[in-house]
């Protein structure tokens, strides 16, 4: 059954994978370090929005504060890879063993993923009894939390100033591969037992309570995968720029990706990634307009601050005319011999 | 010994009182319709014993066992399956995925797969419209096709008592007739016991069994439905002649 569903739902995950790996290939074939360093963004993004989606999209409980997971991974990259000289400057509060700690980045990334899932299992223990905004809010509030403590503890996180000496890793390769990975993982859970208990849940609590679904723990399994992957991705965006802070992983980026989510559709895997892929896209073009192109002689070029409203009006479009987002819950996929059902043209639904 | 059984049993929402010290046990095998005008508890009567509701006060027992106040999915586990009003499929998920969820919880034992493949295929024979649209989104079916599902996802299970709320409403009559005629059908195949809350105390009658009245949270009557339905008695609860 569950092999059945793997195979005829696969396509979906190797469209994305081929897309990313095509956004690679351009950025490889363009050469040019800023564009690379755009592309990287991209690959990052991804991670985060797929992330949110494995909660969000599976739960129907919107997650203002899926970001605090990245900044515990980032700060596990910060507390991992620096150079012990340096650590002991910035941060004097480490514990010796971890101040003589010094692991690759691709260790990094892997070690805050569980801290993230730790952190996620944890909180998550308490907000997933929590249904609809009162969840929302709550979440919001453990964005806060995590924030005013890395903004505060000074002595393991060096407060609001800037940890630098973060190894920086410039090739898209291990962004690239950080992606597919949560890609597919977030296709693994979606098809998964607990996925599909996840999804009834959000549908009909009630007939999901009935059937057997214990909610609370559906949701809490979702809740610490996604924190999981935005703990690797936190880590993976620390070693993109060599350098956090704690409002890195603020309100900026919670609100980004959660547009990104919306604008792409949270109903599938396909609209979290298209969402990024669309908007960041929009973004890098807005920002070379704004930058000036030259066109013959004259240089022809958008005021600064377009980029913002451009995006402003995206949001704003989408979610008058197309509110479920641009993939309206439907994924990629093969399209299937429709004999006796009309809908197996469209794809199947998650 | 009853399969289920049920003492005192008072189901409140604040200073309302929905049901008001129910008494009654099932044997297994048995086919029951609580019947009942508008308001009658027979809703709330089935949620407490599904665990959705909370009963304020009494006690269930289940194969014995006191179930009362337990959780809705524990008691699902427990052989429970409820049927809530108002067809809720879970619309964003296909045919085959709404059938699939109620299996998960039986994932801890061994060769739950291969059950849970066999048990499809049982439902699929039983409701073909169902396997010829399996990988259609349960949303977009019409009412009685959704009928059909969550009886269908109720019987995945392998529960041994399905409570079911109002099948009957919002179908057209010819409708109800199918969906009533499969359920009778399983229920002589599969020895199943049936809890039916049903409004129409004719289509009781026309199904046979136990039916039994209820009125202002209390059971006024219980017996066979084909003697009910034509007694006095019923007619007087069911419009409250010769009361006040």
């Amino acid at each position: 059954m569950s092999l059945s569903v793997a195979r005829r739902t696969i396509a979906t995950p190797v469209f994305l994978g081929l897309l990313l790996v095509a956004f690679a290939l351009v950025a490889l074939a363009v050469g040019s370090k800023p564009f690379n360093q755009t592309i990287i963004d991209i690959f990052l993004k991804v991670i985060f929005v797929v992330g949110l989606w494995v909660f969000i999209g599976n739960s129907g409980v919107i997650s203002f504060g899926h970001t605090a997971f990245a900044c515990l991974g980032g700060y596990v990259a910060a507390w991992t890879t620096i150079k012990p000289m340096m650590k002991g400057m910035s941060m004097p509060g480490l514990p010796d063993w971890l101040m003589q700690t010094e692991i690759p980045f691709w260790a990094s990334a892997v070690v805050a993923a569980g801290w993230a899932a730790l952190w996620a299992l944890i909180f998550g223990s308490v907000l997933m009894r929590l249904s609809g905004i009162a969840a929302s809010i709550a979440t919001f509030a453990m964005l806060a939390m995590v924030n005013s403590i890395y903004s505060n503890w000074d002595s393991v996180t060096a407060a609001t100033s800037s940890v630098v000496g973060i190894p920086i890793v410039r090739s898209i390769w291990p962004y690239l591969i950080a992606a597919l990975i949560a890609v597919f993982a977030a296709w693994a859970y979606g098809i998964s037992r607990h996925g599909l208990a996840l999804r009834a849940a959000r549908d009909e609590p009630t007939a999901a309570a009935a059937s057997g679904i214990d909610i609370p723990a559906a949701r809490l399994i979702a809740f610490v995968i996604s924190g999981a992957i935005m703990g690797m991705g936190g880590a993976l965006y620390a070693h993109s720029i060599g350098i956090v802070t704690p409002d890195t992983f603020y309100l900026g980026l919670a609100f980004i990706t959660l547009s990104m989510l919306v604008v792409g559709g949270m109903g599938s895997l396909s609209g979290a990634v298209l969402g990024v892929l669309i908007l960041s896209s929009l973004i890098q073009i807005l920002r070379w307009l704004e930058a000036g192109v030259d066109i013959g002689t004259t240089t022809f070029a958008l005021p600064g601050g377009v980029q913002e409203i451009a995006l402003g009006a995206v949001m704003i479009l989408i979610l008058m005319f197309r509110p479920a987002g641009i993939m309206g819950n439907r994924d990629l996929s093969l399209p299937r011999k429709a004999a006796s059902e009309p809908e197996g043209l469209k794809g199947p639904k998650t | 010994m009853s399969l289920l059984s049920l003492s005192n049993v008072s189901v409140r929402y604040g200073r309302l009182t929905a049901v008001r010290n129910v008494s009654f046990s099932m044997a297994e095998g048995e086919i029951l319709f609580i019947t009942g005008p508008n308001g009658a508890g027979k809703s709330s009567l089935l949620r407490a014993i599904a665990g959705v509701t909370p009963p304020a006060g009494g006690r269930i027992d289940f194969e014995g066992h006191d179930i009362t106040g337990q959780s809705p999915e524990d008691i699902a586990r427990l052989g429970i399956s409820m049927v809530p009003e108002g067809r809720d499929v879970f619309g964003g998920l296909t045919i085959e995925e709404n059938l699939m969820v109620g299996t998960g919880m039986h994932a801890h034992e061994r060769g739950w797969k291969a059950r849970a493949a066999t048990e499809l295929e049982a439902v699929y024979a039983t409701f073909p419209i169902l396997k010829e649209r399996r990988h259609t989104q349960a949303g977009l079916l019409s009412g009685g096709q959704q009928q059909m599902l969550v009886i269908g996802r109720a019987l995945m299970t392998h529960p041994r008592l399905v409570a079911i709320d109002e099948p009957s409403l919002g179908l057209a009559p010819n409708i109800t007739d199918q969906v009533y005629e499969r359920l009778i059908a399983l229920q002589v195949e599969r020895k199943l016991t049936l809890l039916i809350v049903e409004q129409s105390s004719t289509r009781a009658m026309m199904a046979g069994g136990r039916m039994m009245l209820m009125r202002g949270g209390e059971i006024l009557l219980d017996g066979d439905a084909r003697a009910l339905g034509q007694s006095e008695a019923m007619q007087a609860a069911y419009f409250g002649y010769g009361e006040h």
